[in-house]
């Protein structure tokens, strides 16, 4: 591994201090995924632990691991061994109905590719996640659309997807993604697909979160420029967390 | 809530109106087919259902409507004498040979009735007096016969039998499908034309006679005494009339529907045609709402990532099915109405598009459309969320 230097904390249980509450662990993490005869692990056996209201980063490069833990520790993917504890809730070992609940009223998500709903406006893709939250319609749009005013589109509540930039959808799945304050937030690439401009935006949009909503963000991502805003740092490499990370986060690969 | 499920449709106009066409057909080809039997049906007893009578005496011998033996005019009289008749007409059904020079032979039904009777007249008088036809070789048929039997207009004159026949007026909605065209005439002319050789028609033939009571007539028909048992009533008829049966006119209408449907296969046809209806509706809503699906999983797979119930994505894919059902049924009714009443007008077939059965084809529709969302809930069911991560 070239350049390689021991720059950035590495998330460890001895380094949490004790008066901050805890808001991911994860224990022996291990998947293994299965085709045909063929087997692959992809992840290895993973321990960390992430402070309520930390950026958390995971990097590494393409095929370490990073999706699958992501989708391990937002309890969309069930490992093939160990377990993981979100907001106090040992979530592995719940039933998928269980676990989609959890998943609605505390995580929100944030996509590389925004994953809007094409065919609604931007207040109507935050209304059908508090409709879906239980808000009934008049509050929903009422929320909805404070959420895109703090995003900054409060005038383009009618805007459709594609009538609005790159920054600007993703500026909208952040909006959906808070809808019904949720304590965790889940970020796969926020800013891969955004120019400069957009990609500032948004990081400046999670470091808020982070650090004036209180939020625990958990984030995939090879933009360096989230560095700055990072409270840790894990690299992923061949599916285990590297005690060490690149001086200099290799850019989008 | 949100309206994802119309959005989703709407959002793609040119594939939405295509589907909506594919709905529309497969409603038209369902009522259409249902419709054409109901009007087949309906058309087998018209003469019956026409009738004001509650019950139909005919020979035992009867087959149906057109195959009977008939019984002497006697029996009217017979049958007036029975406890709780109230009325007792004669009729004469039978089919002749209707010719007008340099033209082809046509095949016609006499109906002969009494034109000052209460049991029995043509549904709707288009032009004429049924009083007309008291006066000798006179009759009256269907506007939309006109063209068959090679006449135009009123005061027209063919030969039947050995007789002239004088067009004296003409009824309306009075055409079955399966019978040749009716000709209606009085019960004295009836008997002329039917029991005379076909032969040139003399210069000035004398009037036709009275019937008496041993001359043939085709059916009587009975009015009951009002708060009479029908049964008990058809039951003291038989008793007193030798050789006949009786029938309610309901029975005896269900008896003709039934002849037909089950002699000329046309039922099971009909039938055919109205289930290929259902399954190409099947197929396209199906395919359509699964090319939806297919096009909006990553979207599904986001909703289902951030926690949404199954259910919730279930009703947005049942609820795009029903705003197919309704914007394809709407069209597709407005359709086949439009058909039936330019099929009627022009042609005198009836596509009968009763309350009963456009509710039924709605219900159709809705189960049709609801049938096929399975296929796509089936793909959203194991859409793995996962997906959502993969850029």
């Amino acid at each position: 591994m070239p350049n390689l230097e021991k720059s950035t904390p590495v998330a460890k249980p001895d380094m949490v201090p004790l008066t901050a509450s805890k808001a991911i662990i994860a224990r022996g993490v291990k998947m293994t995924f299965q085709s045909g005869a063929e087997s692959f692990q992809a992840l290895k056996g993973i321990d960390l632990e992430v402070l309520s209201g930390d950026i958390e980063l995971l990097m590494g490069p393409s095929g370490s691991g990073k999706t699958t833990l992501l989708s391990i520790l937002s309890g969309i993917l069930t490992p093939t061994s160990g377990s993981v504890e979100l907001l106090g809730e040992k979530i592995t070992g719940l039933s998928r109905t269980k676990l989609a609940k959890f998943r609605l009223n505390n995580i929100g998500f944030i996509f590389q590719d925004f994953n809007l709903f094409p065919a609604l406006s931007a207040i109507e893709n935050i209304e059908t996640v508090l409709n879906l939250k239980g808000i009934r319609r008049g509050e929903a749009k009422r929320q909805a659309q404070q959420l895109l005013e703090q995003v900054g589109l409060g005038d383009k509540a009618k805007s459709l997807p594609r009538q609005l930039s790159g920054g600007q959808k993703q500026r909208v799945a952040i909006a959906r993604a808070l809808a019904g304050n949720p304590k965790l937030i889940m970020a796969d690439e926020p800013t891969a697909s955004l120019d400069s401009q957009g990609g500032h935006a948004v990081i400046e949009l999670l470091r808020k979160l982070a650090k004036e909503e209180g939020c625990t963000v958990l984030m995939v991502t090879h933009d360096p420029r989230i560095l700055d805003v990072a409270d840790q740092v894990l690299y992923l490499e061949d599916g285990l967390i590297s005690p060490y990370v690149p001086a200099r986060v290799p850019s989008v690969p | 809530m949100v309206s994802l499920a119309r959005k989703n449709l709407f959002q793609d106009l040119p594939r939405f109106v295509v589907a909506q066409a594919g709905i529309m057909f497969a409603v038209s080809l369902v009522t259409i087919q249902t419709g054409l039997f109901s009007g087949f049906s309906r058309s087998t007893s018209l003469l019956v259902d026409n009738s004001k009578a509650d019950i139909w005496v005919a020979s035992e011998d009867l087959r149906f409507l057109d195959l009977t033996v008939p019984i002497p005019l006697q029996r009217r009289n017979q049958a007036q004498q029975v406890q709780g008749v109230d009325r007792a007409e004669a009729l004469i059904l039978r089919g002749t040979v209707w010719r007008r020079s340099s033209t082809p032979l046509t095949s016609v039904r006499v109906v002969g009735f009494d034109p000052e009777g209460q049991l029995f007249q043509p549904k709707k008088l288009d032009q004429g007096t049924l009083s007309q036809l008291k006066q000798p070789y006179t009759v009256m048929v269907d506007r939309s016969d006109l063209d068959s039997l090679n006449v135009n207009r009123v005061g027209q004159v063919a030969k039947v039998g050995s007789f002239q026949a004088r067009i004296v007026g003409l009824s309306k909605e009075m055409r079955s499908i399966v019978s040749p065209a009716f000709m209606f005439t009085s019960l004295e002319n009836a008997y002329a034309y039917i029991n005379s050789p076909i032969a040139e028609p003399p210069r000035n033939p004398p009037a036709p006679k009275p019937l008496t009571s041993t001359d043939q007539v085709s059916y009587i028909l009975i009015r009951a005494e009002p708060g009479q048992d029908l049964q008990a009533l058809k039951r003291r008829i038989e008793a007193a009339l030798p050789d006949t049966r009786a029938y309610t006119r309901g029975e005896f209408a269900d008896l003709n529907q039934r002849y037909w449907q089950k002699s000329t296969g046309v039922g099971f046809i009909l039938g055919l045609g109205a289930a290929v209806g259902m399954i190409v509706g099947l197929v396209i809503v199906g395919q359509i709402l699964y090319a939806s699906v297919s096009d909006h999983l990553k979207e599904f797979g986001t909703l289902k990532a951030m926690g949404s119930p199954n259910w919730f994505i279930y009703s947005v894919i049942i609820r795009q099915a029903l705003w197919m059902a309704v914007l394809g049924y709407i069209p597709g009714m407005a359709l086949c109405i439009a058909l039936g009443t330019w099929t009627l007008q022009t042609q005198a077939i009836e596509i009968l598009i009763s309350p009963m059965l456009a509710t039924g084809v709605f219900g159709l529709t809705i189960v049709m459309c609801i049938g096929a969302a399975v296929f796509a809930i089936q793909k959203v069911t194991y859409v793995d969320p996962a997906i959502v991560f993969k850029a």
